[in-house]
């Protein structure tokens, strides 16, 4: 029987990524791309807008895979726990 | 109705195109989305910053482009095509702070001279904008910016006159959310002297893609994207950078409208589905069928579609340029449905056309009550501005048997290509030139 109800499909989030590995490879790619990689880094941290993200090697999709509470944990530990 | 807008050149030299629509054809298949023609019509403008060559990628060919091109083009930029969508802006030999007054009155974003002329020149002169009539739309508060920031500010002889011995960094509360009010004044402060902070800044993504343009040529602004952004001047900007405009968020909408509406099943690529959330909460409230990938939405129709109540907002609430679209998308869901205009005083005059191709709605005020489901058919209807011409293309794409939509000029200001775009997906579309007035 086919399901009638509303679905919203997330197709790209079902693969797991690790927020250490988002964050370095969006930094390359927005250093590729000639931007101030923690400038940019931080205002999507604090806007949520992807705008911030370079699509240059699909880092805007990779960053988007993960809230952004991960990755300013992932950022908090290393900077106060490691 | 608009006034002073492309199409309409000379006496004797009128394009008089319309779309003839054979509805009832359910869309289908993907569809690659152009840049963002509001972000493009701030970053061309704030390209006359930059001392240097920039180079802008991703930028939709639309009339309102071609036209702010020529203005700055007249003004002594020199621009170097590279292919339809992308050209280099070579600002340094900029010879006029006076746009031509015929050019300028013919859209909307013009102001945006005024900012990026001030920041640089610290004068400009620019006829008050034109754009599309959704009622009073003041420059009340890019004039309080453009104060703040210590320029002298005139309105006379239907154009503003900015001056300022010296732009001065200042803290710039703005009295309501306002798209234009934030850019323009972002833009003039980029080279102040000082910081600047602009408080209750509206949020909009292509705020963040002029930020981020202005950043790669060497602003220094953070914040874009929240409501305090800060703008540390600088002295210069430098060219010899490339810039990719982000995708249309409107484009994206409309399409995702139109895919709902017919029933099909459509992939739009090439987008940022978060920019997409209110509309994409929206569908799926009226049970329409959304797939979202990294930078994809599948919009597939599941049966019949419910009611709902849409409320037009600032970023991130549902845009007021999808408003037309999403009103005759609820023309055709079970219920009935209202539609409340927050941002603009008259944005529903598109009202009577649907009426006309049979949807029941009734407007008051701010608000419009829809009682659905209609079946649409087909009629010579009349396109008011941008956004209601691609409602009344996706109402065309649904009804039964022919429309014919008039004033073509007005949806070319904002959609690349949209009857090829559409053609692609399956649509009997054709643009048709005539001769007189019908």
């Amino acid at each position: 029987m086919v399901d009638k109800n509303t679905m919203l499909f997330k197709v790209d989030r079902e693969k797991p990524v690790e927020p250490r590995t988002v964050l370095e490879s969006v930094y390359q790619s927005l250093k590729e791309k000639g931007y101030n990689p923690i400038s940019q880094l931080i205002g999507y941290i604090m806007s949520g807008d992807p705008t911030y993200i370079t699509n240059h090697n699909g880092a805007r999709s990779l960053i988007t895979r993960l809230d952004r509470d991960e990755l300013l944990e992932e950022v908090f530990k290393y900077y106060l726990e490691e | 109705m608009c006034y002073n807008q492309p199409g309409i050149k000379r006496k004797g030299d009128l394009v008089l195109e319309k779309f003839v629509i054979n509805g009832g054809k359910k869309l289908h298949g993907t569809l690659q989305i152009s840049g963002a023609k509001n972000a493009a019509v701030a970053i061309i403008p704030a390209a006359l910053l930059v001392e240097g060559v920039v180079t802008i990628e991703n930028v939709p060919d639309v009339s309102d482009v071609r036209i702010l091109i020529d203005i700055i083009s007249e003004m002594g930029a020199k621009i170097t095509r590279l292919g339809r969508n992308s050209f280099t802006i070579d600002s340094t030999e900029i010879k006029s702070c006076e746009p031509p007054y015929k050019m300028v009155s013919k859209l909307r974003a013009s102001y945006y001279l005024l900012g990026a002329l001030l920041g640089r020149f610290k004068h400009a002169v620019v006829a008050l904008p034109g754009g599309c009539d959704f009622g009073n739309r003041p420059i009340d508060q890019h004039e309080k910016g453009f104060r703040s920031l210590g320029a002298d500010v005139k309105i006379k002889k239907g154009a503003v006159y900015v001056k300022a011995n010296e732009i001065k960094g200042a803290h710039i509360y703005f009295d309501n959310v306002s798209v234009g009010s934030t850019i323009n004044i972002m833009i003039a402060a980029t080279r102040a002297k000082g910081t600047t902070v602009i408080e209750n800044a509206a949020k909009e993504p292509h705020i963040v893609d002029v930020a981020n343009f202005l950043n790669a040529m060497g602003a220094n602004i953070k914040g874009a994207g929240t409501d305090v952004i800060r703008i540390r001047g600088v002295d210069s900007l430098k060219g010899g950078h490339t810039y990719s405009l982000i995708p249309d968020q409107i484009e994206t909408g409309t399409y995702m409208i139109a895919a709902a509406a017919t029933g099909g099943d459509v992939t739009i690529t090439g987008i940022i589905p978060k920019h997409m959330e209110s509309l994409t909460a929206k569908l799926i409230e009226m049970n329409v069928g959304i797939e979202e990938g990294g930078d994809y939405i599948r919009v597939f129709g599941k049966g019949k579609m419910r009611g709902a109540t849409v409320k037009t907002q600032p970023y991130p609430g549902f845009p007021t340029d999808l408003q037309p679209q999403i009103a005759t998308l609820l023309c055709l869901a079970d219920g009935v449905s209202t539609v409340y205009e927050k941002v603009w005083d008259t944005r529903f005059q598109y009202i009577v056309e649907l009426n006309r191709m049979g949807a029941k709605i009734k407007a008051d005020g701010n608000t419009a009550i829809i009682d659905g489901p209609s079946t649409l058919s087909g009629a010579p209807v009349r396109s008011n501005d941008l956004r209601a011409g691609a409602a009344l293309v996706i109402a065309g794409l649904v009804a039964e048997g022919v429309t014919q939509i008039y004033n073509v000029r007005f949806i070319d200001r904002g959609y690349e290509d949209i009857e090829a775009k559409l053609r692609d997906l399956g649509a009997d579309i054709q643009r048709v030139s005539y001769d007189t007035e019908e």
